[in-house]
């Protein structure tokens, strides 16, 4: 008995030091998101042999679990929005990348560098979409300004998380800097009438467009891509001042012991063949200009394949003032908007 | 000499380590409060007393009075419309009967907070059951805002309440004594008299347990406001986890939640002086 115990155990151990040592732990969102990690995921695993695993959560639960495991983190790469990703390294949560090892970061456009500690492989715009058969027959948001019409009043829907795009798009209106938004206060009050509800997830997002409760709303492109593929007429608009968008990143844990690893996933993510399966599954906009995506993934409003089109269609800040400001904003949007 | 043990220290462990964990996150939440948030940062700043200053603003007091609205109206309407099912719960005389009122009163606590608020929203919603059926039988012409309001928010919650005040009321009303009844019904009571002068104070400690419950319940409601409320109407919950969790700003969170924690304890303390003084007048007639 006692040698059979001694055999498990030991069996126990080497599997578990086996796992350990061939595993590349990802911390990423849960649903979709994670089936698109998983796209670059099984590929890593063809080519170099180690599994990959997957923790998936919120954006906020994982950055409170990371900053929790300090220097012994439970994954090796986190997979967060970039100015999330600035709390990661302003606290000492995040490796500096080695772009040197990462090979295919030479080739990605401008914005893609967050920082020495963050690079994003793809971006997604928030913008104002809306159902056609539930708004006038002429109806059309060719400018943000659009939303403060009678024509949206008490028909229009905000995620209750994050009010940075409508803050950013009045900043935009008013012509100034978003570090200026109190100059637009009373420009956001106006919008009160227009505003029917405030949703929090993605899915709420899908379902106040699709029983028709808030017929316009500032929406993830993504979101409304799917609604369409689903057979809701809606219409994603790109406002002349431009889309904002949202930028996801790539980041290595402190305390990773497999930063090699990681580098090369996160090279394989940059990549232009794995960049063109991950867009054309999330219909987003890859980062690397010689991503090739399929003809109507890239005739979508709010994807962008050149530099001269991000340049005119996207409404980009930088990460550290976005995580800065969006508490404040945050702050005044739930006193004085939302109740 | 060999001394024992009491053999219920054993058994006390768990509740005194569940009760000291507690009260070390009651801690934390204490000395959060009274921290300095430092907006692009994970960490906190020094201590301050910002945050109590910021919550006398007229929005917080008005979250707080909400709060205090939706879970009394919860707790009288979910009293209402339970009665009547505990009643007959207890007092039916078939099985089947029984059964069936069972399976429909205890059923739902067996589905999650989330499915039961998802089903209200297809039902509340401007194309749901509810509006569909009063334009269908021409009642109305144009939908009716049920969704993002109060009125929405107690429906939903009462429906969810409902169970756990059945239980109770359902435990009062089978502790009648039924020889008081048919005492006073051969005094020449009719039934209603018997009813409103016989049962219904006899079950008034039940009656109190349940209203203490729901409210108490209430206050700490969190998915049906923010799912049903749509942001629109703020229960002192959300506001706590919108600072908490869309901002990371926990001190204001968590000055937020030791408000709510308070006016929770106080309130009841209250209650439970009410309904005491009550009880008291009632053994005494």
């Amino acid at each position: 008995m006692k040698k059979l115990c001694i055999a498990l155990g030991a069996l126990a151990m080497t599997a578990t030091a086996a796992s350990a040592q061939e595993k590349l732990v990802i911390s990423t969102w849960g649903g979709n998101w994670k089936d698109g990690v998983a796209i670059v995921g099984k590929e890593f695993t063809k080519r170099t042999g180690v599994e990959v695993d997957y923790i998936t959560g919120g954006t906020l639960d994982r950055l409170a679990k990371a900053k929790v495991a300090g220097a012994n983190p439970e994954s090796d790469l986190t997979n967060t929005t970039a100015h999330v990703g600035y709390l990661y390294y302003s606290d000492g949560l995040m490796e500096k990348l080695d772009y040197s090892k990462i090979p295919n970061a030479a080739d990605l456009y401008p914005m893609a560098k967050r920082s020495d500690f963050t690079v994003s492989d793809y971006v997604y715009i928030y913008s104002p979409v809306f159902r056609t058969n539930a708004m006038p027959k002429d109806f059309k948001i060719d400018s943000w300004e659009v939303l403060w019409s009678a024509a949206v009043k008490g028909k229009l829907g905000l995620p209750d998380f994050d009010p940075s795009h409508i803050i950013i798009a009045a900043t935009k209106l008013a012509g100034v800097k978003p570090d200026e938004w109190d100059k637009v206060k009373p420009k956001l009050l106006a919008l009160k009438p227009s505003i029917k509800a405030f949703y929090q997830s993605d899915a709420t997002s899908q379902n106040l467009m699709r029983t028709g409760e808030t017929p316009v709303q500032v929406m993830l492109n993504i979101n409304g891509y799917h609604l369409e593929k689903l057979g809701l007429p809606v219409k994603i608009e790109i406002p002349k001042e431009g889309a904002v968008v949202g930028v996801d990143v790539w980041g290595i844990n402190a305390g990773s012991k497999k930063k090699d690893l990681a580098q090369k996933f996160i090279d394989l993510t940059l990549d232009p063949e794995m960049l063109a399966q991950l867009c054309n599954f999330h219909k987003c906009s890859p980062m690397n200009p010689k991503t090739k995506l399929a003809p109507e993934i890239a005739s979508l409003p709010g994807i962008f394949t050149t530099q001269a089109q991000i340049e005119k269609e996207a409404i980009v800040l930088d990460d550290k003032t976005y995580a800065t400001l969006l508490p404040q904003w945050k702050l005044w949007f739930t006193e004085n908007i939302m109740h | 000499m060999n001394q024992r043990r009491p053999f219920f220290v054993t058994f006390l462990a768990p509740a005194i380590v569940t009760a000291v964990i507690l009260a070390a996150a009651m801690f934390e939440v204490l000395q959060y409060s009274v921290r300095e948030f430092i907006p692009g940062s994970l960490n906190v700043g020094g201590f301050t007393l910002d945050n109590f200053v910021r919550i006398q603003r007229p929005i917080y007091w008005w979250v707080l009075l909400d709060t205090f609205y939706i879970s009394l109206l919860t707790a009288i309407f979910a009293l209402v419309l339970s009665y009547p099912v505990a009643y007959a719960l207890v007092r039916a005389r078939r099985d089947w009967v029984r059964s069936l009122l069972v399976s429909l009163s205890i059923t739902p606590l067996f589905t999650g907070e989330i499915v039961r608020t998802y089903s209200w929203m297809l039902m509340l919603g401007s194309d749901g059951f509810v509006n569909s059926m009063l334009q269908k039988i021409s009642l109305i012409d144009m939908p009716l805002q049920i969704m993002y309001t109060r009125f929405g928010v107690v429906v939903a919650l009462v429906q969810y309440s409902m169970p756990v005040m059945i239980i109770l009321l359902a435990t009062a009303i089978s502790h009648v004594d039924r020889d008081c009844e048919k005492a006073a019904a051969n005094l020449g009571a009719n039934p209603s008299a018997v009813f409103w002068r016989i049962t219904l104070p006899l079950t008034m400690p039940g009656i109190l347990s349940g209203i203490v419950v729901v409210f108490a319940w209430t206050m700490s409601a969190f998915s049906t406001p923010q799912l049903i409320g749509g942001g629109k109407v703020l229960m002192i919950a959300n506001l706590a986890y919108l600072q908490g969790f869309s901002v990371l700003n926990l001190p204001f969170a968590a000055t937020l939640s030791l408000i709510a924690l308070v006016s929770a304890l106080g309130s009841l303390v209250l209650m439970k002086a009410v309904t005491g003084r009550l009880e008291r007048r009632l053994a005494i007639s």
